[in-house]
């Protein structure tokens, strides 16, 4: 065995392997977040919408989702979905960064599954009475919703959804299946490239924690900033 | 989709058994499993030690329960593979590591999901079975833990179903549970990924939307039976 | 940067207390370890044909010129075969840490790889080629410049392409079928693997073979190889000696014609080796 060397990962080549698969997953991460943040916080209001079948999709959608572990919808989304696509369609995104673009995909629905959860959970800790009463006022359903739920239920909801960010940065770490070069991947060939899996694996562990970390803070900066007012 | 699971369907079940090691479904229920019921245990003494009165118990473990639960599982594994044949001089084979990856990252949620079981009963209970003469380790073993299990049931099954869709990783250092032995059918039958990704999907949605539904249910029970006390 | 240092310092001790731990139970000679066992434990891939894979999805069993290989060491041994299947990228740790006695997994000698571990006399030589569409319109390997090419984990193609083709983008998947069907879903514009593997998948491909075509120039000559821990000359030679029987008694002739030969879905024609040595030059 080597003795522990850390410099041969802290410079040259495979230092810029590392950083480039780093600087992917934050990528990934960010993306996917812009993405699954809109769309979770649709589901989360079709989930209490006032039609059944809307509600429907919604509870069908989380479930279908979140019972089936990310790496199956990598697989999934990578491998089989697109063979659905017309030729031409197909074709023309396989010319793309379709790697990422299928990553992005499976995290994007994976994540807002869970994102919706916690908005709905947001959504009803603000009592009944509250959209009633925006309702009597003449306000519809989803100005109700804009204008006075989903004010009100940012400061439960912020720090779950900080929590399910948490847990996108490190589901980020799984796209290296379908040969996405995000850090996990890099730190994969890095280690195949060199032997030297402890330093590889080591600086990888500390770019995950660090960025773990900030998200944490930024979590208890939060409920000290804004703190839930009990009604 | 039937001609798959007529050529393929033992394969995907047991895996090479009885011509080879175990695998398949099987495998992935077994090592999930066996991965709840050890990591329990380490997530009941991980609890303990994150609310002991004793600082040197409590500040290092909660350290080492913010870093792991910072790390990706699949870093977890990686360090698994590497680091204990080297620390406990054993060879371990897959399933070793990915059991011992699933006990140790497992065990940290359920140390949390245990303390939150613990503190949510009235302080009142450790206080009176303290004043009947019982010390804080056995108040806790006998009157608290047992009381505190009833109320985390729910969150427990829940825990299991994320067990059973994180053996999935087991797939990435080709550990034969389920998404390995798909994505081995995959290989011997090339044309037709969509078919063979969706079964893989939708088994594992049988399985955990069952339990889930199956946590969801004992939680309203347990609630309507706590109610009548 | 003393800190730094101290940090190393404190570091080397720690890994040569753990190699000092781990070394002294493998004290024993791995030879004898293994008779007393009475078992020979083979890493190979399962995903390779022919060199390891499932055949017949009823008995689910792993057969091929790389387990062929592994019984034949094992039954010279009087011990019995067990086969166990790899993650490409796992084959030299899972060989070091000890968790295998012999690696038989489409291994390539390579002078990197020395450093880790050692190398029986070359049980294969092929070449590395790729496979592109018929239709892609490319036939020579500068083609492939600035392309996306695929390619599998932890493999000696990864080095091999990225050296004749610097600009090309690698995308790499943890088994050679995964890097096929990418190929044929069009997900790259080649395929890189050894000459044999790549016939291995001419075969499985059947009517759509006709799609698909291999360039003609190597990318690199690879000698294949079984991967033994260092430091065991005892079970080195018994390996050796066992291949070199089977050279000699025309066994290996035989194994080749039986998974490689006209009849096999390789249909290779001939045999262009020996094993006979371990120069890999």
């Amino acid at each position: 065995m080597n003795t522990f060397d850390l410099s041969i990962v802290l410079s040259g080549q495979y230092h810029e392997w590392l950083v480039s698969g780093f600087l992917l997953s934050i990528q990934l991460a960010l993306i996917t977040l812009v993405i699954a943040l809109p769309l979770a916080i649709i589901l989360a209001v079709l989930r209490l919408a006032p039609y059944a079948p809307l509600r429907g999709i919604s509870i069908t959608y989380v479930e279908a989702i979140r019972n089936v572990p990310l790496l199956a919808h990598m697989l999934f989304w990578y491998f089989g979905a697109p063979e659905l696509l017309p030729p031409p369609i197909k074709s023309w995104i396989y010319q793309h960064n379709i790697e990422a673009v299928s990553a992005v995909i499976a995290l994007v629905l994976y994540t807002a599954a869970y994102m919706a959860e916690d908005i709905r959970s947001g959504l009803r800790a603000i009592p009944k009475e509250q959209m009633e009463a925006g309702r009597t006022l003449g306000f519809g359903f989803i100005s109700t919703m804009r204008l006075v739920i989903l004010p009100q239920s940012l400061r439960v909801t912020v720090p779950p959804l900080i929590s399910q960010t948490l847990n996108l940065w490190k589901n980020t770490s799984i796209a290296m299946v379908i040969g996405v070069g995000e850090m996990m991947y890099q730190a994969q060939q890095v280690e195949s490239a060199t032997f030297r899996g402890f330093e590889s694996f080591a600086v990888t562990t500390a770019g995950y924690i660090s960025v773990s970390i900030v998200i944490t803070l930024l979590s208890s900066w939060y409920q000290q900033r804004y703190p839930v007012r009990s009604a | 989709m039937l001609d798959i699971i007529q050529t393929y369907g033992l394969y995907y079940l047991i895996g090479q058994y009885p011509n080879g090691p175990l695998g398949g479904l099987l495998m992935t229920l077994i090592l999930a499993a066996s991965a709840l019921v050890l990591a329990f245990p380490v997530g009941v003494l991980l609890a303990l030690c994150r609310i002991s009165p004793f600082a040197i118990l409590r500040v290092p473990v909660t350290g080492i329960v913010y870093v792991l639960r910072g790390t990706p599982l699949l870093m977890v594994i990686f360090w698994a593979y590497f680091l204990l044949p080297t620390l406990t001089g054993q060879r371990t084979d897959q399933f070793g590591t990915m059991l011992a990856a699933l006990v140790i990252f497992d065990g940290v949620y359920l140390a949390e999901i245990i303390r939150a079981g613990i503190l949510g009963l009235p302080r009142g209970q450790m206080e009176s079975s303290r004043s009947l003469g019982f010390s804080y380790l056995s108040s806790m073993l006998l009157v608290i833990l047992p009381q505190a299990f009833r109320n985390m049931l729910p969150s427990l099954v829940n825990q299991f179903v994320s067990t059973i869709k994180e053996t999935s990783l087991g797939y990435i250092i080709s550990l034969s549970e389920v998404s390995f032995v798909a994505s081995q059918i995959s290989a011997q039958l090339p044309t037709k990924p969509l078919q063979i990704y969706a079964l893989l999907g939708l088994t594992y949605f049988v399985m955990c939307f069952s339990l889930s539904r199956f946590a969801y249910w004992l939680e309203k029970h347990l609630a309507v039976r706590s109610a009548k006390v | 940067m003393q800190t730094n240092r101290a940090l190393r310092n404190h570091w080397k001790t720690a890994v040569l207390a753990l190699t000092l731990a781990t070394s002294a139970s493998a004290w024993a000679d791995q030879l004898s370890d293994i008779k007393a066992k009475g078992e020979l434990v083979c890493g190979v891939l399962g995903t390779d044909e022919p060199f390891s894979f499932i055949m017949n999805p009823a008995t689910r069993e792993i057969v091929g010129y790389d387990v062929d290989l592994c019984k034949a060491v094992a039954a010279d041994l009087g011990v019995k075969p067990v086969v166990k299947q790899l993650a490409n990228t796992a084959r030299i740790p899972e060989l070091q840490q000890g968790r295998i006695d012999l690696l038989a997994a489409s291994l390539t000698h390579s002078k990197e790889r020395e450093a880790l571990i050692n190398f029986s006399l070359s049980t294969f030589i092929t070449g590395q080629k790729v496979m592109v569409k018929a239709d892609s319109g490319i036939d020579q390997l500068d083609q492939l410049a600035g392309k996306k090419i695929l390619t599998i984990k932890g493999t000696t193609m990864e080095q091999a392409v990225r050296s004749k083709l610097p600009t090309a983008q690698i995308v790499s998947f943890d088994t050679n079928p995964q890097a096929l069907l990418a190929l044929q879903q069009g997900k790259g514009m080649a395929y890189a693997n050894d000459e044999t593997s790549l016939a291995g998948n001419f075969a499985k491909l059947a009517d759509a073979a006709k799609d698909y075509r291999i360039l003609p120039q190597n990318l690199s000559t690879e000698h294949l190889a079984l991967g033994l821990r260092k430091g065991e000359p005892a079970f080195q030679e018994q390996v050796n000696k066992t291949l070199r029987d089977l050279e000699s008694s025309g066994e290996a002739q035989k194994l080749f014609t039986k998974w490689f030969g006209p009849d096999s879905n390789m249909k290779f024609a001939s045999r262009s080796f020996k094993i006979e040595t371990d120069n890999i030059n």
